[in-house]
């Protein structure tokens, strides 16, 4: 395969070329209530050229192989036109040139493992929430996605990666007269078949969480002070923070890059933020990103002082900060981003009862529904929550959705737990999907939460 | 095509191949400068056959192999996935303008001019650190069937979106414009929206509390996302829906008209057939105020015996690749009828409120039963008529089948929005949040 890659770039008179050519093996199953809706394992294919001439870096995404010619001179063109048209060169950051073939490493591999039995194990979790009388209707799937990624430059790096995606999940709806309350389920990872076994008792618990949210009361719109449970730190980790810890979000924006200058002091002292993909076992492990960069952990954040960034070499060039691995692709339809790992909030001293007992009066909300940036602006939706009195947890609440400054955000969180969870599945939406987006936190206790109720 | 459909034929009663090709080109500004040129050549299949009044289902990229993809979709007839329906024979279709032929003349080099010029004067009249994506887009879509269906469009889209951000937040005021082939950014909507960054960037912190809510065209997505979800037949059979069983009853003001009409093609993505190759009409879904149909694709009408409304299309919420997507219920063109009033009027007879210009977590909340709680992305203040300043930090809510029965006032105008044509829509009593 590489001596074909060699012989597509090998047309391209430029200062640097690299190629990935990714072949994409997915499984997918659903079932919309009782009826399965579909079933079947498909492969498909593609390729993404990248070209720095003269000053200019252009990218082209094709699928077929006869296009490759048209494609490298489409891509030659536009690096020459913007290398025209800008004020500063581009540059890629120095990196080492790696020849490496990385074999992917499972714990009961899902290729191994017949489709019906993958239908049988969706369909048992798919009865538990439906032998309940008032859900009335699952949404659930399965899928496992395998990406086989080939990647060479004109530098002489030559790497061969495969990552593997395993998920289930999906959303079920209970219902009384006309109101309808729904919730998601979220089960997977990247190291096997294994993470999405053994979940009657998750798909249990979630039925009657989704039962009683028919009784819960709407929360009243105002502002609160929050304990956010783990899913819901990870998400403000990434939403919130995480996007601007990417270098090529905030390179343009002269203002913004002004403010986040490593050194800064953005958060309150008890908040450290790390990405880490590098950890073993977990969704958004990797060991190469797609410029054949080594991923490496980077602190983000620590005691509220900026103390890193995430970085592509063209970024890091322009930054003049170290490379962190962190430029990847959704798939062959794409070039590479930057897009975070597994980025979380390290985890403090407190038990949730200590930070309940700190919260006094407030909310209790629990598990990310949705969240978006904007600009310094975040809205997150919590999928329920309960009211907190004294101290003590009491009624149960729904129809919350959070909004809030990020670097208001910041200094408002006043005390993290010491129970750091990560997210099984991932599915951040940076232009391109990342089904490999991980994110976590312990529980933290955050001021003056604006809450937009109903 | 259908020599492929006749080879599948012998695996199956029924066939149909859908294909669509697609070259792209985006050029990124930013602050100024340009920043990117990023190009796509994507071709995708998807092979839908039926045998038994089973469904088989398989995509590639090329047709490289058609013998596999055949081998794939027979082998998907195992898990048994009913399909009780028959691809369309779908003929004499109205000829509709989707693509422009000069579209194939326009240079990269035009894009980044037009992009240039923009950037030029928003900064020589603004403060505003500006975004801007100019795009070049041709598809090809076909779709070949067993029952003699052989149907084509070429579709040409050049666009424009630009965000004018309020330096130090990355958050900002967003415009943009489509059209068949170049057209530069009309005067008109580039001068509308300097003058409204520059009325609007004094941050306010006004107190929330229930106060009139301009929704703004491209705000509008946020209301009709849960009216999409109310009326797509996957709800009704799913009995999720809120407006079950509630045809001819009067849901929203009666000065509110919505309808589908995948059949204008005043702007760019028009369509005489949907991705099932079923023919399009007209649909009405609110006339004055009462809910009027729901819509369905061939699988839905199948479930619930009606027919299909020629909404079956291989989209999802978050876009992704259409040859790996089953057609689904969906509502593409929609349309809010326009009212009489103009957008300075409606701003002007404003006691106090907010001119709700982005909206953002549109996505989250509780979809199927119409509530919405956004966050203001952002918001302009208003009070007697006039804008004061922008609002950070709140959030606007509600549920539609409330907030829609108070409108007060509908905009004379439309805009092409994200999935759809909208007038500004003014409604009292609205819930906001403000910190």
């Amino acid at each position: 395969m590489f001596e074909k890659l060699r012989k597509i770039i090998s047309q391209a008179e430029a200062d640097y070329v690299d190629i990935r050519y990714e072949v994409m093996t997915e499984t997918f199953l659903n079932f919309m209530g009782q009826d399965l809706s579909r079933i079947g394992t498909n492969t498909t294919d593609g390729y993404v050229v990248r070209i720095l001439k003269n000053g200019g870096f252009s990218s082209i995404a094709f699928t077929n192989p006869k296009d490759a010619q048209q494609a490298v001179k489409i891509a030659l063109e536009n690096a020459v036109l913007l290398a025209r048209n800008l004020s500063k060169p581009i540059k890629l950051a120095e990196v080492p040139v790696v020849k490496e073939s990385v074999i992917l490493q499972q714990q009961e591999d899902p290729r191994q493992i017949p489709i019906e039995e993958k239908l049988a194990l969706l369909d048992k979790y798919n009865q538990i929430p439906l032998s309940h009388e008032q859900i009335v209707m699952t949404n659930m799937g399965y899928s496992d996605t395998l990406r086989k990624k080939y990647f060479l430059n004109s530098e002489g790096s030559e790497i061969f990666e495969e990552v593997l995606t395993t998920r289930i999940g999906g959303l079920i709806t209970s219902k009384a007269g006309n109101l309808t309350q729904n919730l998601r389920i979220a089960a997977g990872g990247s190291d096997g078949f294994y993470n999405v076994r053994g979940l009657e008792d998750m798909f249990e618990t979630r039925s009657g969480i989704v039962i009683d949210l028919l009784q819960a009361e709407p929360v009243t719109g105002g502002v609160y002070n929050c304990i956010l449970n783990q899913s819901l730190s990870g998400v403000f980790a990434h939403e919130a923070f995480g996007h601007f810890s990417e270098a090529d979000i905030i390179e343009t924006l002269p203002a913004m890059r002004e403010k986040m200058q490593i050194g800064a002091p953005l958060g309150n002292e008890v908040l450290s933020i790390t990405d880490n993909a590098t950890l073993p076992h977990q969704l958004g492990y990797y060991k190469y990103d797609d410029e054949g960069v080594p991923v490496r952990k980077v602190e983000l954040m620590k005691k509220g002082v900026l103390t890193g960034r995430l970085h592509s070499r063209r970024t890091a060039a322009e930054f003049g900060e170290p490379v962190s691995g962190h430029c990847v692709a959704e798939d062959y339809k794409y070039a590479p981003i930057i897009r975070m790992g597994t980025i979380f909030i390290e985890p403090g001293q407190n038990s949730l009862d200590d930070l309940l007992q700190q919260l006094g009066d407030g909310l209790l909300i629990i598990d990310a529904k949705g969240g978006q940036t904007s600009g310094e602006n975040f809205t997150f939706g919590a999928q329920y929550g309960y009211k907190v009195k004294n101290g003590k947890k009491a009624g149960m609440i729904r129809d919350i959705n959070i909004s809030g400054n990020l670097y208001k955000t910041l200094k408002d969180i006043t005390a993290v737990g010491n129970d750091l969870t990560l997210s099984k599945i991932g599915g951040c939406g940076k232009g391109q999907t990342n089904i490999r987006s991980c994110h976590g936190g312990p529980h933290t206790l955050v001021k003056n939460v604006v809450i937009g109720g109903v | 095509m259908q020599e492929f459909i006749k080879k599948a034929l012998n695996k199956c009663d029924q066939a149909e191949l859908y294909n669509i090709d697609s070259k792209e080109i985006n050029v990124e500004f930013n602050d100024g400068k340009l920043h990117n040129i990023e190009s796509s050549l994507q071709s995708g299949y998807t092979l839908r056959i039926i045998k038994d009044k089973l469904l088989g289902f398989a995509y590639t990229k090329n047709l490289l192999a058609p013998q596999e993809l055949i081998d794939n979709a027979v082998k998907s007839l195992e898990g048994k996935v009913k399909a009780d329906y028959s691809f369309p024979a779908t003929e004499q279709l109205p000829d509709l303008k989707t693509y422009d032929p000069d579209i194939t003349r326009v240079s990269t080099a035009q894009a980044v001019e037009e992009c240039a010029r923009i950037s030029d004067l928003v900064k020589r009249q603004t403060k505003a650190e500006i975004e801007l994506v100019s795009s070049i887009n041709m598809d090809n879509i076909n779709i070949t069937n067993s029952s003699g269906t052989e149907l084509a469009q070429k579709q040409s889209v050049f666009s424009i979106w630009m965000n004018l951000c309020y330096p130090g937040g990355a958050a900002g005021l967003s415009e943009s414009n489509f059209d068949f082939n170049f057209q530069p950014l009309p005067d008109d909507k580039l001068n509308a929206i300097i003058e409204l960054y520059n009325l609007s960037e004094k941050p306010v912190e006004p107190k929330g509390e229930k106060m009139q809510v301009l929704f703004m065209p491209r705000t509008m997505y946020a209301l009709m996302w849960r009216l999409r979800s109310a009326t797509n037949g996957q709800s009704i059979f799913k009995q999720t829906s809120p407006l079950l069983n509630r045809i001819g009853e009067q849901v929203f003001s009666q000065d509110l008209t919505i309808f589908d009409n995948p059949l204008d093609d005043s702007l760019p993505g028009a369509r005489s057939f949907d991705d099932e190759g079923v023919k399009t009409a007209k649909l009405e879904i609110i006339k004055n105020g009462v809910l009027k149909n729901f819509y369905y694709d061939l699988e839905y009408a199948a479930k619930l015996k009606t027919r299909s409304t020629g909404h079956g299309y291989k989209s999802s919420m978050w876009g992704g690749d259409p040859s790996k997507i089953k057609p689904a219920p969906s509502l593409s063109h929609l349309t809010i009828a326009p009212g009489s009033t103009s957008l300075q009027e409606m701003i002007a007879s404003m006691e106090k409120g907010i001119i709700l210009k982005g909206a953002m977590g549109a996505h989250s909340g509780n979809i199927p039963n119409g509530d919405y709680s956004v966050g203001v992305s952002p918001g302009l203040y208003v009070e007697k008529g006039r804008i004061i300043g922008r609002v950070k930090d709140a959030m606007v809510a509600g549920n539609i089948y409330e907030t829609l029965k108070h409108v007060t006032a509908i905009e004379n105008k439309l805009h092409p929005s994200w999935g759809g044509e909208y007038p500004a829509i003014l409604c009292d009593q609205v819930s906001v949040s403000t910190k």
